[in-house]
């Protein structure tokens, strides 16, 4: 009982992951990454298929071992007391992993049983989480005739039956269609809201945009770590913005700017240390210098451009 | 937010393993076919090949040496009963009795040179019936139909010549070459038991590892032992059928006879059924998918058929041969078998072999704990 309670009082960090590598034979699967996920925070490990993101998981939830370094969730070595801290933990695998031939009710009362749970208190859980995602009446259906959607439901139903303050979810939206993705990040944060810490893998780079923070993987590396907006800034050196004007004027001169991006004749692209506080202090100096701003504004940078610069600078 | 810790309870989770592969089993196709349909069908293919009722007809030979009206009439009679199929009408007796023998027929019958004399005479008479006593229910049937016939014939004779009486005579004659089936209850115990659990949960892990449930499963607080013994129990229940199904099958269509009590040989069948089980465990926790798992459960049942002593008696094989044997749980279960069900010992007299095939279950067992990996791969 102490135990538990101090692991409930050490909110900051809900994992920490000190140089964890993973080999596979010469194949270095995840190569000395350090990782800081905080307490109710949505984390998201974003990168192309195999970058090391399914095998990072795995270390965190313990099912392989690290051939270096360590993780600790909630402060306990994942390697070391693995038990201790599978009861925090809810895990959604990339592929789908329940069992086909139980029924969506048979599951999910399955794995409230392993992790403990009777009773009435497992009958009222099981259907609480039935009603939630919608498989209500599905509940008699066999797993293995579900759709994709509805299955990953089940999964994240199924992730969610002991209540774990961390879920940790493995490309939850592949295969999923968009209107349905929406859903899914509807979900998520709503867990958020709940407390719960999530991370997240994903190689929808629209999606990651619903991040608190990111984590940018590539060839079994971290490339990039911070809010989207941080990472972003990160890749193109500060903010993107768009200026238009009628006039003579040299746009690599105006405050602020560190480079020009793009020039198409009258309309430029420029990268600036904060377009906050930059844009008002362009539009006044054009204006002093006697040129007429048409267009003025900050240019939002989407991930995917973001990830493929810092992918092009790492290799 | 509920509270889960109020819920949770300590230790065990084998109860839910038990049930989940319960309900597997159940609905996996492959289960019905190998847990009823194979033993079954096993065994009636050993009740036909070995001795059993055969085609409906037994195959008899006669030895006609009156060659007169009398025994025209007798011989159509017994055709006429469609219990017999006559495979020949001899003239002498040394063709009747090698007929039996040489395991062709299951019996000869004899009919007197002065079969028609005596009928005609209104003398008491007989036949003659040698039948090969080697297997029990078939003589047994032979007898009571020849009984029928003569007793027909009889009336038939009292209505027309006044005969007093036909009495059939009945000689035993032990065919060499038909065994009985009872002999190879053994055998066929020791197959059902070794083949079907073996390979049914060598699949059983792997499967999980292979389909990636296994993932998942271990992100619960279940442990090496729940994940074990939750299996082993749950085939366990699953596979018992086989060997109750396998001997009620051999008794009531095949009319075997067994000296042993059920009890006994139920004890002795579940014995080895646990340690064909902890093999096949083994097996599952050091395949990695399930066609290994198949093949390394039909190659440890080849090894066991041969060293078990159900082809050629251990006795006479090799020394080297014969060591392999001590480490072939299948050889002992055969033999306690064997003196179970067809001695009538009970399963105390029995006791040394069932420790030693418990000595194996009990290292099968303690392998797979140790070995079992609750990682990915």
């Amino acid at each position: 009982m102490l135990k538990t309670q101090r692991l409930e009082e050490q909110p900051e960090l809900a994992v920490e992951a000190k140089n964890l590598t993973k080999r596979f034979g010469k194949f270095v699967a995840v190569d000395h990454i350090s990782l800081e996920i905080r307490r109710g925070e949505n984390f998201g490990l974003l990168g192309p298929n195999g970058a090391g993101k399914t095998t990072t998981i795995r270390m965190i939830t313990g099912v392989i071992k690290p051939s270096e370094g360590y993780v600790k969730v909630f402060g306990i070595d994942v390697a070391k007391e693995r038990k201790k801290v599978l009861k925090y933990i809810g895990y959604m695998p990339q592929k789908f992993s329940l069992y086909e031939d139980l029924t969506v009710e048979e599951n999910i009362r399955l794995y409230g049983r392993l992790q403990g749970l009777t009773g009435s208190l497992l009958k009222d859980r099981v259907k609480e989480l039935l009603e939630r995602f919608y498989l209500w009446e599905f509940r008699r259906r066999l797993a293995g005739k579900l759709s994709g959607g509805m299955k990953q439901r089940l999964a994240l139903a199924t992730a969610l039956v002991h209540d774990p303050t961390l879920l940790i979810l493995d490309e939850p939206t592949a295969g999923v269609d968009p209107p349905l993705r929406r859903k899914f990040w509807e979900h998520f944060r709503e867990l958020n809201r709940e407390g719960k810490t999530i991370l997240v893998t994903t190689h929808y780079m629209d999606e990651a945009e619903n991040c608190d923070r990111l984590a940018l993987m590539n060839r079994g590396r971290i490339i990039a770590e911070g809010t989207p907006r941080e990472i972003k800034r990160r890749a193109l050196g500060g903010d993107l913005v768009e200026i238009v004007f009628e006039g003579n004027l040299d746009p690599a001169a105006l405050p602020g700017v560190k480079s020009v991006m793009e020039d198409s004749s009258e309309r430029y692209l420029l990268v600036v240390e904060d377009a906050g506080r930059d844009l008002p202090r362009i539009v006044k100096k054009a204006e002093e210098l006697g040129a007429k701003i048409l267009v003025a504004s900050p240019v939002h940078v989407s991930l995917e451009e973001a990830f493929i610069r810092f992918m092009g600078e790492s290799e | 937010m509920i509270e889960l810790e109020e819920g949770i309870r300590k230790g065990f989770r084998i109860i839910p393993i038990v049930d989940k592969e319960i309900r597997q089993l159940v609905r996996d196709p492959k289960t019905i076919l190998m847990v009823l349909l194979m033993p079954i069908t096993v065994t009636i293919l050993f009740g036909y090949g070995y001795g059993g009722k055969g085609a409906g007809k037994y195959p008899i030979t006669v030895v006609d040496l009156d060659g007169g009206d009398g025994a025209f009439k007798f011989i159509q009679e017994l055709r006429n009963s469609k219990m017999f199929q006559i495979k020949a009408i001899y003239k002498s007796k040394g063709q009747g009795f090698s007929s039996v023998y040489s395991g062709e027929v299951y019996a000869s019958l004899i009919i007197p040179e002065t079969f028609t004399e005596d009928l005609m005479m209104g003398r008491p008479t007989r036949v003659e019936l040698y039948y090969d006593a080697s297997n029990p229910s078939v003589a047994q049937m032979i007898m009571q139909a020849v009984g029928v016939v003569t007793q027909q014939f009889q009336e038939w004779a009292a209505a027309r010549f006044g005969t007093f009486a036909i009495t059939p005579m009945f000689y035993t004659v032990y065919g060499p070459e038909i065994k009985k089936i009872e002999s190879f209850i053994p055998t066929l115990m020791a197959m059902i038991l070794q083949m079907v659990p073996t390979s049914l949960i060598s699949v059983s892990i792997c499967r999980e590892r292979e389909k990636g449930t296994f993932e998942q499963f271990i992100m619960t607080p279940v442990s090496v032992f729940d994940i074990i013994f939750g299996k082993l129990a749950a085939y366990f229940f699953a596979t018992i059928s086989d060997a109750i199904l396998s001997l009620f099958t051999a008794i009531l269509l095949f009319d075997v006879k067994l000296k042993g009590t059920f009890l006994d040989m139920i004890i002795v069948s579940t014995v080895f059924l646990l340690n064909s089980l902890s093999l096949g465990l083994l097996i599952s926790v050091f395949s990695r998918n399930q066609l290994q798992a198949y093949q390394a459960s039909i190659f440890s049942f080849i090894i066991f058929m041969l060293f078990s002593g159900v082809f050629i008696p251990v006795d006479v094989l090799s020394s080297e041969a014969k060591l392999i044997a001590s480490f072939v749980p299948m050889y002992y279960f055969v033999t306690a078998f064997r003196n179970v069900s067809l001695k009538g010992w009970n399963y105390l007299m029995v006791l040394d072999q069932l420790t030693v095939i418990s000595m194996f279950t009990f290292a099968f067992l303690a392998l797979s704990l140790r070995f079992l990996r609750m990682e990915v791969t």
